[in-house]
């Protein structure tokens, strides 16, 4: 896939807060956008969250940014690790 | 049996999975070396065993005979309960290598499951430790059109498919495991490709959040995972049981339960709510119509914070 000549730079810290407060949105959690530690894991005892709360991000992201997920593609537990490491695959491949 | 070696299977016959593992490979070589009518009486000693020796199971099942009889259960109640269990898994042997020509299945509510696979957008269908899963899986094994993929965690569908595998190895069921996120997106794939999702709604694999709910006019948890899939991938789900009636009849029913189809993100709660609502009404109903098909040998009307009660 060919990255998107618009993306933002893939460290930017507007998209990471903008996919911060997706999240914040999409799964009611009780703390604010800004409180997401970027390299903290999002499963246990990072984030709290379980496998649907990451399928639900998963949903909200890819319609949000025209994103292709595939269960086949070997990198989906890396995107999904982190704030920091799902911006940053957002950031490669959006669409829109 | 001395007090000690009665500890010892108190301990396993405690921990759910492992006692139903330990059921079904007995079973599995029994049938498969000596065939129905005679595997049918060592059944009989094996409900008999569990009836002496297996008093964690045994104090689980009369609490819950209590509530589903709605009188003290009686000896014969218990033992009645624990030979449903084993003729249940021992069946399941012959299902497996397709001798469905053995077995009388009358079923119910089929339409509705038609009419809702009509649309091609893949259903749930959720079912409960309640009769006999492998009755119901004859039924989708004899229509080749019907896909069918199983939700479980994974130490559980490496279980099973061991042995399933074992009594026939095309009889493989094909799982999908909880727990990461492709696998998650997998099952987003194979429902829009129409397929149907099997899931087991009455245990708790985990940390999941419990909703409280009235089975048999006692207060249990149900966890609320399974149908927060359902909701989140929107939807229709189908109740299941495969209940076994006795001799080699079974039946089987499917009941609409909810359809999250057009649930917006605001309505999601209280559609869940509503879902595991009716579960719960569900499972209660067919509890009390064959009250010996509940295969929960644990204390499921406790509650979830307080699990390994004190053993006697």
């Amino acid at each position: 896939m060919q990255e998107n000549p618009n993306s933002i730079p893939s460290n930017s810290p507007e998209l990471q807060r903008e996919v911060a407060a997706l999240m914040v949105e999409c799964l009611n959690l009780e703390i604010s956008a800004d409180q997401i530690i970027p390299d903290a894991p999002l499963y246990g005892e990072g984030l709290g969250l379980d496998s649907i709360d990451v399928l639900e991000v998963a949903l909200v992201v890819s319609k949000r940014y025209g994103l292709q997920l595939r269960s086949d593609s070997a990198d989906n537990r890396h995107i999904f690790s982190s704030l920091h490491s799902l911006s940053d695959y957002i950031a490669a491949k959006r669409t829109r | 049996m001395t007090h000690h070696q009665a500890a010892n299977h108190t301990a396993w016959v405690h921990n759910k999975e492992r006692s139903n593992m330990f059921m079904m490979r007995v079973m599995t070589w029994i049938s498969l070396r000596m065939g129905r009518r005679i595997a049918r009486a060592v059944l009989h000693m094996i409900a008999l065993y569990f009836l002496l020796f297996a008093p964690a199971s045994r104090q689980a099942s009369r609490a819950y005979l209590r509530l589903a009889l709605g009188r003290p259960a009686r000896c014969r109640d218990l033992y009645q309960h624990f030979f449903t269990f084993a003729a249940t898994i021992h069946d399941r042997v012959y299902l497996v290598n397709r001798r469905f020509d053995l077995f009388d299945f009358e079923v119910h509510g089929l339409d509705t499951l038609n009419d809702l696979l009509a649309n091609g957008k893949g259903l749930f269908l959720m079912g409960a430790h309640l009769g006999s899963f492998e009755a119901i899986r004859a039924l989708g094994r004899k229509d080749p059109n019907l896909r069918v993929v199983m939700v479980m965690h994974e130490d559980n569908a490496k279980k099973i498919n061991a042995m399933l595998t074992a009594i026939n190895p095309e009889a493989a069921l094909d799982i999908i495991g909880l727990g990461h996120i492709d696998s998650m997106i997998k099952l987003q794939e194979r429902l829009d490709e129409g397929y149907v999702v099997g899931m087991l709604g009455d245990r708790t694999p985990g940390n999941d959040p419990l909703y409280p709910v009235q089975i048999l006019g006692t207060e249990a948890s149900l966890p609320s995972g399974p149908f927060r899939l359902a909701a989140l991938l929107k939807r229709p789900v189908v109740f299941m049981t495969g209940l076994y009636m006795g001799g080699n009849r079974y039946s089987i029913h499917f009941e609409a339960l909810a359809d999250f189809s057009n649930i917006t993100r605001s309505e999601r709660d209280a559609a869940l709510q509503t879902a595991i609502t009716r579960y719960a009404t569900l499972l209660d109903q067919y509890c009390r119509k064959a009250p010996y098909n509940w295969f929960n040998f644990f204390d499921f009307w406790q509650p979830a914070s307080t699990e390994n009660s004190p053993k006697s």
